[in-house]
């Protein structure tokens, strides 16, 4: 079977542009959730979010013909193609799979309350890039790329379903490269939906505290340059990391709830390691899906013990850093994950004072922590019941 | 590379301005003439250039449902149920860890969102529905069909203009030849929505796209001046050869060839000068075994958008394949569509065998192919 390696990443983060910054941040266990200054916050329960910093966002490009998600995804996507130095002729070939849920749509939203108030928008061209489409079609053209391209829509799964999706391209042979990852920007609304649901901790998220009362909201995006491992040791290329398996499943039993059992959690994880030939013994770190919804987190728990055993891996979730991206938290958690594996180096999770004993495992509260790691697990779900589960190996 | 597991297909279901119904009501859409091209029915239009559409007939919509599903499913979830349920009616398939969905989508539920932030612009913070905001999310009629059908191996939607349903049954039929799933319901949706339909057609996206020659829908024709929006859901049960053969399923195709590309063109457009250097349509032949000559059709995605048509010609030129055929006439543009000309390739290797060119080409450079044939 072909084996797949990561060969470049970029990331943008809340920490800020980078995916030195992006590990920097998660190594010293920084807490990027803060008052959420993008969108109007006046009258809701939580008013917090992971931002990316204003001045990053300026630093990344002219605003004026991109959507804000659109500067994320290509800086993001640019810094991995360049630690991939690829050709133009490889860029030919190559694939993208860009994981989106809110496409354009914080620019799209001006655009519609401007014609509900009756008022004809200047912002109308804001529709065009409104859809989780316009990312990849951006991204190819700016970096003129040739080969299968999808916009993967699947909530809180997308990212990593994309990096996924991107892989089992590789393995069919249509094409030796693929470049996947998730963008998403903060959007009304996201925010409001999400505070309408009361899933939204007020102070930053607690994941696997057992007084965590939800998520925090966060943006960003990440890239990963997907290689057939022949073509890479082919070109002279340096592998970050291998994919060694990735699983996909749905719950196919609530839209916005997971399975109580966390059934299709188990088949995503099961899938995932049986895909990458380990051992459930030969992982050594999972990156958890961990929102810090009590529903999610329990139920996430649930499904690990089943697949590990009570308090056989080091569990930690890093959207306790940088919030829950969305659409971006796969690939973000990915990217994580192989820096993890590269450091020797587990982030914790942050705000974590009072573990849940639902949750029988070490989650690394407060300080990272050094640990050799030969494989690693990264969790994603999302509503419609998405569970993917990715194996990375050094 | 692995061995490549063939896939085919098993059963059909579609809801279209042509009505409802399995793989006999579409081969019926296909050879009516009746005109489904019509002055919008579901809203006034007070400005905009465009008036036409293809509707779904909501009444005969509703008789596919239970009061249950009415009450609890937006209108374009009610829309892919009820073809997802006739498609897997047909081919007798139930679910399980083993069957999955792709679903492709222009435009989503637009209609959820706008209905949810709407509320908010009424009556502040206290105006949001959390039973509208799942809604929001472009994967929502896929997590209603999977609960709907039990589909519990990966369902993936994706979002794509032009090529959605095709996309997503160029994606179904990769889940199962890589072995992600042994079945996928394999589609499209979308619905007209009133915000959605005004602000196209005040970007020029609609016919008449620059004036001139009246409004409809003329793909290739030399007075072509833009699509005519559409919508409905089409999907097609996709099944691993042998285990449909092992249950004894009736199959109607094998998809030989399938692929998908992208051309690095601007977003949005549509350039002749755009060059398929991934020969997307050149794999999906080789896949199956033929040359352009062993084609017996084509259904093109041409739908009266100009600037996507003459791209569409010189792309399918280039491929040694002219004169294809557009359903957008009998349907309207909408995410389905692909999955209509996917359907329509089936039945015509049913009924002759010669083997069909499934093409999609979208402004921005999304492209797919299916070459449809009689299953060996």
């Amino acid at each position: 079977m072909t084996r797949v390696v990561v060969s470049g990443l970029g990331v943008v983060s809340p920490y800020g542009a980078g995916a030195k910054t992006f590990w920097a941040g998660l190594a010293t266990g920084e807490c990027a959730i803060r008052p959420l200054t993008v969108v109007d916050t006046e009258g809701f329960r939580s008013r917090i979010a992971a931002e990316v910093p204003a001045d990053v966002l300026s630093a990344l490009g002219p605003s004026r013909r991109r959507s804000r998600a659109d500067r994320m995804a290509l800086a993001a996507a640019r810094e991995a193609m360049a630690e991939a130095d690829l050709t133009p002729r490889d860029r030919m070939e190559m694939g993208l799979f860009v994981g989106a849920v809110g496409g354009g749509m914080l620019e799209g939203e001006e655009w519609y309350c401007e014609e509900k108030r009756g008022r004809p928008s200047p912002r109308l061209r804001a529709l065009r890039s409104i859809l989780p489409v316009s990312h990849a079609e951006t991204l190819a053209w700016r970096l003129r790329l040739g080969g299968p391209r999808e916009t993967v829509v699947m909530a809180c799964a997308s990212g990593a379903a994309s990096i996924a999706l991107g892989a089992d391209v590789i393995r069919s042979g249509a094409t030796p490269l693929v470049l996947a990852g998730g963008v998403d920007a903060i959007t009304r609304i996201c925010f409001m939906g999400f505070n309408a649901l009361k899933l939204l901790d007020p102070e930053p998220c607690r994941p696997f505290d057992r007084g965590r009362r939800g998520m925090s909201i966060g943006e960003g995006a990440a890239f990963l340059v997907l290689e057939d491992a022949d073509h890479c040791r082919a070109r002279g290329a340096r592998a970050l990391g291998e994919l060694l398996g990735a699983g996909m499943t749905t719950d196919a039993h609530h839209v916005t709830a997971p399975h109580p059992e966390g059934e299709g959690m188990i088949r995503a994880m099961v899938d995932a390691l049986a895909a990458s030939g380990r051992a459930p013994a030969d992982i050594g770190y999972v990156n958890a899906h961990g929102t810090g919804t009590p529903q999610n987190d329990r139920v996430e728990a649930l499904a690990l013990v089943r697949v590990f055993g009570e308090g056989h891996v080091l569990v930690s979730s890093t959207k306790s850093l940088v919030g829950h991206t969305m659409a971006a938290a796969g690939s973000l958690e990915a990217a994580a994950t192989l820096l993890t594996l590269q450091h020797g180096l587990i982030p914790p999770t942050a705000n974590l004072h009072d573990p849940d004993p639902d949750v029988p495992f070490d989650c690394v509260p407060g300080t990272a922590r050094p640990v050799e790691l030969g494989a690693a697990l990264s969790n994603s779900f999302g509503f419609g019941g998405q569970n993917v589960s990715l194996v990375f190996g050094r | 590379m692995s061995v490549r597991r063939r896939v085919v297909v098993t059963g059909m279901g579609s809801v279209s301005a042509a009505g409802c119904g399995g793989s006999a009501a579409i081969a019926a859409a296909l050879a009516s003439s009746a005109e489904r091209i019509a002055p919008l029915k579901a809203f006034a239009l007070p400005d905009g250039p465009s008036r036409l559409a293809a509707e779904v007939d909501d009444g005969e919509l509703m008789t596919l449902l239970d009061a249950d599903a009415v009450r609890r499913l937006s209108r374009i979830c009610r829309m892919a149920v009820a073809a997802c349920r006739l498609a897997a009616a047909e081919a007798g398939i139930e679910g399980g860890a083993r069957l999955g969905l792709a679903v492709g989508s222009e435009y989503g539920d637009f209609r959820s969102g706008a209905e949810f932030f709407s509320g908010f612009l009424r009556r502040g913070p206290g105006g949001l529905s959390p039973m509208i905001f799942p809604n929001t999310v472009m994967n929502s009629m896929a997590a209603v069909v999977a609960i709907a059908i039990g589909a519990k191996a990966p369902s993936v939607t994706l979002n794509q203009a032009t090529v959605a349903g095709d996309l997503a049954v160029a994606r179904g039929v990769a889940l199962i030849a890589g072995g992600r799933a042994d079945a996928v319901l394999a589609g499209g949706v979308d619905e007209i929505f009133l915000d959605v339909y005004r602000g196209l057609s005040a970007l020029g996206a609609l016919s008449p796209m620059a004036g001139g020659a009246s409004e409809g829908c003329r793909p290739y024709a030399p007075d072509h001046n833009g699509p005519v929006m559409g919508e409905g859901a089409t999907f097609l049960v996709l099944e691993e050869m042998e285990a449909a053969r092992a249950r004894g399923a009736t199959i109607h195709a094998e998809v030989l060839g399938s692929a998908w590309g992208g051309i690095p063109v601007a977003p949005h457009t549509a350039p002749v000068s755009g060059r398929d250097a991934h020969r997307t349509v050149g794999r999906a032949l080789d896949q199956a075994g033929i040359g352009p000559d062993a084609l017996g059709r084509c259904y093109g995605s041409g739908n009266g958008d100009p600037a996507l048509d003459d791209w569409e010609l010189q792309l399918l030129e280039a491929d040694g394949i002219r004169d294809p055929v557009s359903l957008a006439p009998l349907f309207g543009q909408h995410g389905g569509l692909g999955a209509l000309r996917a359907a329509a390739g089936t039945l015509a290797a049913r009924i002759d065998g010669a083997p069909t060119l499934v093409h999609g080409i979208a402004r921005g450079g999304c492209r797919a192919a299916l070459v449809i044939g009689r299953a060996a």
